[in-house]
């Protein structure tokens, strides 16, 4: 399998730039190797969705930018800085429920703020402001345990904004939802991010949720992984309601799905073709 | 943990009026366990050298508590019982969290502590006696011991329950060693660790009397000891009073307390 880099250069210094990053895990005879040779970059602005068969080292590539795993070869770099370890420029949000479930979604969405060191009433502020823009104004007080699946993906997401990243990180935030949750909070997803404008890394199983959110695609092959095609998604922004019906939109997501396809098939046998 | 943590939301009125009638109920059988108990004693069915009528048992307990003995007594066992809990909490939740970071010590110390728990400690009193006099001191050693266990045990659980996701979480948002004991960790903890505590308290409550009861110089068991060796039936009861009161009374702000930690922690 040949290696195709995103981009033929690699980009600015403000970027986040992958270089030639691999990432194995344990040693000797019993090792994985996750993923191999990544490079690429995130420009300024743009959203990054990644796609690949399970278990391709998706999440592995997010946590690395994230500062969680270290590549066992190559490095990340934010802003020209290799990352050594989680930075205050970077927010992540994860699959899984991950509001704390003692605190008000005021608390919550304010939490990496509070750690930042930042005084009472500024994170508070900052923290409104993320709520009313995820549509959760009038639940400030509520604690998660009163909120459903797709209301606490939404105080995660809003709790990262608040935090201003540089670079947002996002490991299939609305996995866990149905169908029509996920469909509608990608939508609001998309309106939040046309007016912030943070670079995204978006982590998905989803292509079609990929298609709709994206600047570009990357599409990961089976273990070891490398970023087989990078696909720039053209249609235009703002993108609305009928977007997903477009001829152009159908024939992305075809082309995705004939790559991801060969990959799934590559990793689950041939019997994935029966499915 | 998410059960315990949710708040009723379908027909809370009605489950207030649940509650209302389970509570009126207990008392009633309350009231009717004594009234059977003052009937049994009064007509001789129990013998009054074994359990006096609680009417006596009252009035006894009106002539004792307002004595400068009672006062001391009372005195010298909160003040052990709370400071044998006090070094059941300093030492149990650190020992729970060094057993959970260090799961190798946990495996290998776990049954031990299982042991002591399993242990009548009590039989080392003796020693403890000979060793330290006869003070609070031996006391403390007993109650402390067996109050420190199930504190660092429910710790050690309670950290080894945390959903792993809050992990990721503090890491990603590089919170300090200190932020993420104190901002995640126990607070995310607290609802499993805490009825190990009341458990913890509870146990220094048992710790305390009984080892007074035994051998004393001092202190509410040691007078219902005293009472008892004594064959002065009504007021070694109205002690046990005291010690039964004062364990619903112990009991009742733990519970009142957990109720309030879950809702309003941090």
């Amino acid at each position: 399998m040949s290696h195709i880099s995103p981009i033929d250069s690699v980009g600015h210094d403000s970027d986040v730039v992958f270089d030639n990053i691999g990432m194995t895990f344990g040693t000797g005879t019993g090792s994985t190797q996750a993923v191999a040779n990544v490079s690429g970059a995130i420009p300024e602005g743009k959203f990054v969705s990644v796609v690949g068969p399970s278990g391709c080292g998706k999440s592995t590539l997010l946590d690395m930018v994230g500062g969680l795993l270290k590549p066992t070869q190559g490095t990340v770099s934010i802003n020209g800085e290799t990352v050594t370890g989680p930075r205050k420029d970077t927010a992540m949000v994860f699959q899984e429920d991950s509001t704390l479930h003692w605190r008000t979604v005021l608390d919550n969405v304010a939490f990496g703020l509070e750690v930042k060191g930042l005084p009472k009433t500024e994170r508070y502020e900052s923290a409104r402001r993320m709520i009313e823009l995820v549509g959760l104004s009038g639940f400030e007080d509520h604690r998660p345990g009163q909120l459903s699946g797709g209301m606490k993906q939404r105080v995660a997401i809003a709790r990262a904004l608040a935090m201003e990243p540089r670079v947002l990180l996002m490991d299939e935030p609305f996995g866990a939802l149905d169908q029509q949750t996920r469909q509608f909070i990608g939508r609001e997803l998309l309106h939040i991010w046309e007016k912030t404008r943070n670079r995204v890394l978006f982590i998905t199983h989803d292509i079609q949720e990929a298609v709709y959110l994206s600047d570009e695609v990357w599409v990961m092959s089976a273990r070891p992984s490398v970023v087989k095609e990078v696909v720039t998604i053209d249609l235009p922004r703002p993108r609305p309601e009928g977007t997903h019906s477009l001829p152009r939109f159908r024939e992305l997501e075809d082309h995705l799905w004939a790559l991801v396809k060969v990959e799934a098939e590559k990793t689950l046998g041939p019997g994935a073709r029966l499915a | 943990m998410n059960v315990l943590t949710k708040p009723a939301l379908g027909q809370p009125k009605r489950k207030f009026a649940d509650l209302q009638r389970a509570s009126m109920v207990r008392w009633a059988i309350i009231v009717a366990l004594v009234a059977v108990l003052e009937l049994t004693t009064r007509t001789g069915m129990i013998s009054q050298s074994l359990m006096v009528p609680p009417s006596v048992i009252l009035a006894e307990l009106a002539s004792i508590v307002p004595t400068e003995q009672f006062g001391q007594d009372a005195a010298r066992t909160l003040t052990t019982i709370l400071t044998a809990f006090s070094i059941g909490l300093v030492l149990g939740v650190p020992l729970g969290v060094f057993l959970w970071r260090v799961p190798a010590a946990g495996r290998i110390l776990e049954p031990f502590i299982v042991t002591g728990y399993a242990m009548p400690t009590l039989l080392f009193y003796p020693v403890l006696l000979a060793v330290m006099g006869l003070n609070a001191g031996p006391i403390i050693v007993i109650a402390a011991s067996m109050s420190l266990i199930p504190i660092a045990l429910t710790t050690m659980v309670a950290l080894n329950a945390i959903r792993p996701i809050l992990h990721k979480l503090a890491n990603s948002v590089s919170a300090s060693p200190q932020q993420y004991y104190l901002k995640v960790l126990f607070p995310a903890a607290t609802p499993l660790i805490f009825p190990g505590v009341k458990l913890g308290f509870i146990y220094a409550v048992i710790g305390t009397v009984a080892m007074e009861f035994i051998l004393a110089s001092q202190g509410v068991g040691f007078r219902a000891g005293f009472y008892y060796r004594e064959l002065n039936t009504a007021d070694m009861w109205a002690y046990i009073a005291v010690v039964i009161v004062l364990s619903v009374l112990v009991n009742s702000v733990l519970t009142w307390l957990e109720k309030r930690i879950r809702r309003d922690m941090l």
